[in-house]
C-alpha cells in the first residue's frame, strides 16, 4: 500500500515537468497549429542563460531568474518574428521542419557556448531535499514544480478564457482572416503566444536544471510533454495537465509492478491506444471534417 | 510548359528521348565511377543511396499521401535486424533475406497504418514517434537479437560472388536503388499513385469518388515501410555492425527533414534532399578546416564561446540551411530546380 | 521531369572532380612526420567524453615540443563523429584513404569502434587503446588492435570482492545500464558473488534515455541492500545517489571507474558523492604521483583550452596513448607497421600514469596478448572531492 501511494506520488512529481512542457507546446499549437519541436531547446537556452548569470556574473538567484524570464519572452518573440513569420506559403510539415531546424541551431549554440560537460544549477532548494510524511517521500523541488504547473495552468486558463488578449488569441486560432477583419493584429498575437510559451518552457527548464544540466537534458521532458499534450488533446490546457499526470502515474506504476525495462516507452504505447479510441485526444472536441 | 496533353503523356515513365538519354548517361556514370575513386567515396555513395531509398519511400507517405511519420528509423531497424538475423540464424541467402525482412517491416507499417486511418497532424506524429522509440527498446531487450551488444553482419554471397568490399557492395546497392526508384515512379504514375494524391488533396472527396481510403492509406504505410526495411537491411552491411542505439529518433527526424528539404511529392526532390543532407552531415565536421572562415570561427570561439565545443557549429550551419531552404522555398530543392529551369528556358529573352 | 536528372548527374560529377592523389611510400610516415588519427564525439549526446580526444591532442603537442619521436613529429588528425557509427566509418575512411594514417589512437565508444574494427583489421592498421572497456576488442584478439582499457568485468569483481571481504557487506544489489558496458559490469559482479556463494538481492537495469529513476531506486530500497553497485552513466549514478538520499536509503554505493572524477561527481550531486567507492583508470590528481603532476604542469597548463578541466576523461586520453608513444619510440627510426607492432608486443611492465601495461606476441587464443592493462585500485570520495586510496594497484584478470 505504501508502495502504491509512493508510486503515485512519484508519478505526480514527474508528471509536473511533463505538464509544464506540454503547456508550453499547447499554447503555440492553440494559436498557430504548429507542433513546436524547438520547445525543449528554447527552454534549454533560457536555463543556460540563467546559469550564466549565476556563475559568470555572480548574480543572486531571484534577479537572475527574473532576467531569465524576460530573456525567454524575448527569445520566443524573436524566433516567431525573425523566422516563422518569414515562411512563404507555410504548411504544417514545412513548419515542423523549420522548428526542427531552429532546435538544431539552438542546441548547437548552447553546446558551443557552454560545452557538453554535465553541470547543475545553484538553486535555493536542493534537488534531493525531501519532505517525509509517514513513509512517503516527495522532494521539495518536485513540490515546487507541482505548484508551478498547477498555478501556470490556472493562470493561463483564466487568461485564455477572460482576458482581452487571450480572447484575441483564441480568435486568431479559430479564424485568422476574420480576426484580422475585426482589428486583431494576428501577427502580433502570434508573436506574443511564442513569448508566453517560451516563458512557460523556461520555468520547466529552470526546475529541471538543479538536478542536471547538459545540452540534451530537455529531450525527454519535451517528448513526454508533447505526448501529454497530444493525449490531452493539443488544445485544452487542463487536459494537458491531467494527461501529464496520468502519464507520470502510469509510467511509475508500470515500472513498479510490471516491467521497469519498458517504463520509458509505455507512455507512447498507451497514447497509440488512447488515440485509437479518441483520435483528438481525451479532452478535445473531435471535429468531424467536411468536404 | 510541362503541360500534359493526353492520358498517355501523364502515365509514361520518361517524357522524352532527351530524358531517356540523360538517364542512360547517368546510369553509365553511376556504374563506372567506382573505377576511378577510392573506397571512401564509394562508401559515401552507398550511404547516400541508402538514404535515398528511405526518403523515396517516406516521400510516398508524406509527400504523396499527406501522412506524417516520425518512426521510420523503426522500420529501418526492423529491416536491418531482420536481414541480419535471417542470414545469420536461419541461413537465408541475402537476396531472400532482404525482401523477407522488408516484408516484415511492411507488415509493421500496415499495423501502424491502422491507427493512422483516424489520426492526423501532431496526433499521427506522436503515434509514429512512439513506434520508433518502442521498437528499438524492444530489440535491445531481446537476447536473440544480440540485445545491446549488437550484431555483426555476415558477408554477402550471391551465388559464388562474395561481396566483401564497398565497391562490390556498391554495384548491388546501386542496382537495387535504381530498380526501387523505377518501381516507385511506376507506382506513382498508375491508378494507385493517383489515389494517394487524391487522398492527400482531399480525403473525403476522394472517398466519395470511390477511392478506398482504408486500403490506400495502409498501403502507403506498408510500401513506405517496405522501402525503409530494404534500406535498413542494406545499411547493416554498410556498417557491418548494428545495435539498437543506432536507430534513434534523430534518424527519423533526419529522414523527414530530407523529404521536406528535397521537396514534398517529388522523387527528384527526394534524391536531392537525401544527397544534400547526408553530404552535409558527413562533411560539416570539417568546417574548421575551411581557410579563413575556419580560423575566424576558431578565434570567435576563443573569445566568446568555448573552444572545446567548437564542433557544434556544424549543428548551427545544418539547422540554418534546413530552415533557410524551407523558409524561402516551400517546395524545397525541387522548387528551386523548377524555378531555375523556368528561368533558363526562355533565356535570353 | 525534362532533363530533370541532370541535377543528380551534376552532383556525381562534383564527386568525380574532388579526389586527391595519395602518394606516400610507407602510409602515414614520412621523414619528419607520423600521421596518427582519432575520432571523438565533440557533438551529440556523448560529447561529454569528447575531452579524451582533446587530451590526446594536447599530449601529442607536448611530445612534439619535446623533440618528437626519433626525429619525427606527430601530426594528429582528430575528427568529430558525434557518436554516430556511420560517421565514424566515413571519417576513418576519409582520413585513411586521403591523408593516410599510420595508426589510430583511442576512439571513444563501443559502437563507433565496432563499425571500423574490421576495416582497420583487414588493412592491418595498428589501433591502440580504444576508449571503452569492451570484450569486442580482445575476444578474439586481433593482430593490429592493442587494448589498454581494463576490462569492466575485472573492475566489478574487484569492487564486489572488496565489499564482501573488507567491508563485510551481505546484501548486494546491482543497478546497471542495459548495454554492453553495463552488462559486463553485471557479469563480473555476479561471477564474484557466486564465488562467495552469494546472490545479488536485486538487479535493476535502466536505459540511457531514462530520466526518472525513482522506480529504480524504490526497487533497490525495497531489497534492503547494504551495498549498491552502480554500472550506469555519470548522470544516472549521480541521480541514484541523490534520490536514495531523498528516500533516506543509505547503503554503501560503489561505482565504476567512469565515475571516478570526484570533483565532477561532487559538483553534480551537490556533495552527496562523498563516501562512494569507485575503481580507477589511473593515478588520481592530487595524489602526488610525479608523472601525473608533470603532465598537469607541462601538458594541461600549457596546451589545454581555458574551458578544459583537468579531469579523469581528459587525462584518460593520455593514459590510453602512453603505450602507443612508448611503442613508437621502441620501433626506432625505421618505422613500419610491422616494426611498430613488434615494438608494442615487446612492452612489458610499462608504467605511465595508468595501470601497468603488458603485451605479448600475438596468440589468437590468449586475449591477454592484446589486452594490455588489467589492474585497478579502489578509492573513496572524501568531503572535499579528494580521493582516499583504499587499496594498492591490484591484478583483476
Amino acid at each position: 500500500m505504501i508502495d502504491l501511494i509512493q508510486m503515485i506520488v512519484n508519478g505526480i512529481a514527474v508528471g509536473s515537468s511533463y505538464a509544464l512542457m506540454g503547456l508550453a507546446m499547447v499554447i503555440i499549437y492553440k494559436t498557430s497549429e504548429v507542433p513546436n519541436f524547438a520547445q525543449g531547446e528554447m527552454a534549454l537556452i533560457s536555463s543556460f542563460f540563467a546559469m550564466m548569470l549565476l556563475t559568470s556574473f555572480n548574480m543572486s538567484v531571484y534577479p537572475a531568474f527574473v532576467l531569465t524570464f524576460v530573456f525567454a519572452v524575448i527569445l520566443g518573440c524573436f524566433l516567431e518574428f525573425a523566422i516563422l513569420r518569414r515562411a512563404k506559403e507555410p504548411n504544417v510539415l514545412g513548419m515542423i521542419v523549420i522548428t526542427i531546424g531552429i532546435e538544431m541551431i539552438l542546441l548547437g549554440f548552447v553546446s558551443w557556448k557552454f560545452g557538453a560537460e554535465q553541470k547543475t544549477m545553484p538553486f535555493p532548494i536542493g534537488p534531493y531535499d525531501s519532505f517525509i510524511i509517514g513513509d512517503i517521500f516527495i522532494s521539495k523541488l518536485e513540490v515546487l514544480t507541482l505548484v508551478a504547473a498547477l498555478l501556470l495552468m490556472s493562470v493561463l486558463y483564466l487568461f485564455f478564457k477572460y482576458s482581452k488578449l487571450g480572447l484575441a488569441m483564441k480568435a486568431t486560432q479559430q479564424n485568422s482572416v476574420a480576426a484580422q477583419i475585426v482589428g486583431i493584429r494576428t501577427n502580433r498575437i502570434l508573436m506574443m503566444t511564442w513569448g508566453i510559451s517560451s516563458l512557460v518552457g523556461a520555468v520547466a527548464g529552470l526546475l529541471i536544471s538543479p538536478t542536471i544540466m547538459h545540452p540534451f537534458m530537455m529531450w525527454d521532458p519535451m517528448l513526454k510533454g508533447f505526448a501529454a499534450a497530444v493525449m490531452g488533446g493539443m488544445t485544452s490546457l487542463p487536459g494537458v495537465v491531467i494527461a501529464a499526470y496520468m502519464l507520470g502515474i502510469i509510467e511509475n506504476l508500470f515500472g513498479g509492478y510490471i516491467s521497469i525495462e519498458f517504463k520509458t516507452v509505455v507512455a507512447f504505447v498507451i497514447i497509440v491506444f488512447v488515440l485509437c479510441v479518441r483520435p483528438s485526444g481525451l479532452f478535445a472536441r473531435h471535429y468531424v471534417k467536411k468536404v | 510548359m510541362d503541360m500534359k496533353r493526353d492520358y498517355y503523356e501523364d502515365v509514361q515513365l520518361m517524357s522524352s528521348p532527351v530524358v531517356i538519354f540523360w538517364f542512360t548517361a547517368l546510369i553509365g556514370v553511376l556504374y563506372f565511377f567506382p573505377l576511378f575513386v577510392g573506397s571512401y567515396y564509394v562508401y559515401v555513395a552507398n550511404y547516400i543511396a541508402i538514404n535515398i531509398i528511405v526518403v523515396t519511400g517516406l516521400n510516398l507517405l508524406v509527400g504523396y499521401t499527406g501522412q506524417i511519420s516520425l518512426g521510420h528509423a523503426g522500420f529501418f531497424a526492423i529491416g536491418a535486424y531482420g536481414t541480419v538475423i535471417l542470414m545469420a540464424k536461419a541461413g537465408f541467402p541475402f537476396l531472400l533475406a532482404l525482401p523477407c525482412a522488408a516484408m516484415v517491416a511492411a507488415g509493421f507499417g500496415f499495423l501502424l497504418g491502422l491507427p493512422a486511418l483516424r489520426l492526423e497532424g501532431p496526433y499521427l506524429a506522436i503515434a509514429t514517434l512512439g513506434f520508433g522509440l518502442t521498437i528499438t527498446q524492444i530489440i535491445g531487450r531481446i537476447e536473440l537479437f544480440g540485445g545491446r551488444d549488437g550484431l555483426h553482419a555476415p558477408d554477402i554471397t550471391i551465388g559464388s560472388w562474395v561481396l566483401d568490399t564497398d565497391k562490390e557492395f556498391y554495384y548491388l546497392l546501386i542496382t537495387l536503388t535504381i530498380l526501387l526508384l523505377f518501381f516507385m515512379r511506376n507506382l506513382i504514375k498508375t491508378k494507385v499513385g493517383r489515389a494517394f494524391i487524391a487522398i492527400r488533396d482531399a480525403d473525403i472527396a476522394a472517398q466519395t469518388m470511390g477511392v478506398n481510403i482504408l486500403y490506400y492509406k495502409t498501403l502507403a504505410f506498408a510500401v513506405s515501410a517496405f522501402y525503409a526495411g530494404i534500406a535498413g537491411g542494406l545499411y547493416a552491411f554498410v556498417l557491418k555492425f548494428i545495435e539498437p542505439e543506432i536507430f534513434t529518433l534523430l534518424m527519423s527526424i533526419m529522414f523527414l527533414a530530407m523529404v521536406v528539404v528535397g521537396g514534398l511529392g517529388s522523387m527528384l526532390g527526394s534524391i536531392a534532399g537525401a544527397t544534400l543532407l547526408c553530404w552535409l552531415d558527413l562533411k560539416l565536421r570539417n568546417i574548421l578546416d575551411i581557410p579563413y572562415i575556419g580560423d575566424w570561427l576558431e578565434n570567435l570561439s576563443k573569445h566568446w564561446f568555448s573552444i572545446t565545443g567548437v564542433s557544434n557549429i556544424q549543428y548551427i550551419v545544418f539547422g540554418s540551411i534546413m530552415v533557410a531552404i524551407v523558409l524561402f522555398e516551400p517546395l524545397g530543392l525541387y522548387g528551386i530546380w523548377i524555378r531555375t529551369k523556368k528561368y533558363w528556358r526562355t533565356w535570353p529573352f | 521531369m525534362k532533363k530533370g536528372l541532370m541535377l543528380v548527374l551534376l552532383v556525381f560529377l562534383t564527386f568525380l572532380l574532388s579526389f586527391a592523389p595519395n602518394l606516400f611510400a610507407e602510409e602515414g610516415v614520412t621523414d619528419t612526420q607520423i600521421h596518427l588519427g582519432q575520432w571523438g564525439p565533440q557533438t551529440g549526446p556523448a560529447a561529454a567524453w569528447g575531452n579524451v580526444a582533446r587530451g590526446t591532442g594536447d599530449y601529442f603537442k607536448w611530445i612534439n615540443d619535446n623533440g618528437g619521436i626519433n626525429g619525427r613529429k606527430i601530426v594528429y588528425h582528430m575528427f568529430d563523429d558525434g557518436y554516430n557509427p556511420a560517421k565514424t566509418k566515413a571519417g576513418v575512411k576519409e582520413l585513411q584513404e586521403g591523408t593516410g594514417m599510420f595508426a589510430w589512437a583511442c576512439g571513444v565508444g563501443t559502437s563507433p569502434g565496432l563499425a571500423v574494427r574490421d576495416y582497420l583489421a583487414e588493412r592491418n592498421i595498428p589501433w591502440v587503446g580504444p576508449a571503452a572497456g569492451s570484450m569486442h576488442w580482445v575476444n578474439p584478439p586481433q593482430k593490429n588492435l592493442f587494448a589498454v582499457y581494463p576490462l569492466y568485468m575485472g573492475e566489478a569483481k574487484a569492487l564486489v570482492k572488496y565489499a564482501i571481504e573488507k567491508m563485510g557487506k551481505k546484501r548486494i544489489a546491482i543497478a546497471y545500464l542495459n548495454d554492453e558496458y553495463g552488462k559486463n559490469g553485471l557479469r563480473g559482479a555476479l561471477a564474484e558473488l557466486k564465488a562467495h556463494g552469494m546472490e545479488a538481492v536485486e538487479q535493476v537495469s535502466m536505459e540511457a534515455k531514462d530520466s526518472d529513476l525513482k522506480p529504480h531506486v524504490m526497487k533497490l530500497r525495497k531489497s534492503k541492500a547494504d551495498m549498491v553497485l552502480m554500472w550506469t552513466t555519470v548522470g544516472h549514478s549521480a541521480r541514484i545517489v541523490g534520490i536514495s538520499k531523498a528516500m533516506q536509503f543509505a547503503p554503501q554505493f560503489m561505482s565504476t571507474s567512469t565515475t571516478s572524477d570526484f570533483p565532477l561527481m561532487m559538483n553534480i550531486t551537490k556533495g552527496l558523492w562523498e563516501g562512494v567507492i569507485t575503481a580507477t583508470l589511473g593515478e588520481l590528481p592530487g595524489s602526488g604521483y610525479p608523472l601525473l603532476d608533470k603532465y598537469k604542469k607541462e601538458v594541461f597548463d600549457k596546451y589545454a583550452a581555458k574551458e578544459e578541466r583537468w579531469g579523469v576523461f581528459y587525462y584518460a586520453g593520455i593514459i590510453f596513448t602512453e603505450p602507443m608513444i612508448e611503442g613508437l619510440k621502441r620501433a626506432g627510426r625505421n618505422l613500419t607497421r610491422e616494426s611498430f607492432i613488434a615494438a608494442m608486443e615487446s612492452i612489458k611492465g610499462f608504467k605511465g600514469i595508468g595501470p601497468e601495461v603488458n603485451f605479448k606476441p600475438y596468440d589468437k587464443n590468449d586475449m591477454y596478448s592484446r589486452q594490455g592493462a588489467s589492474q585497478t585500485f579502489l578509492v573513496q570520495c572524501l568531503a572535499n572531492g579528494r580521493a582516499k586510496q583504499l587499496t594498492e594497484w591490484m591484478d583483476i584478470k
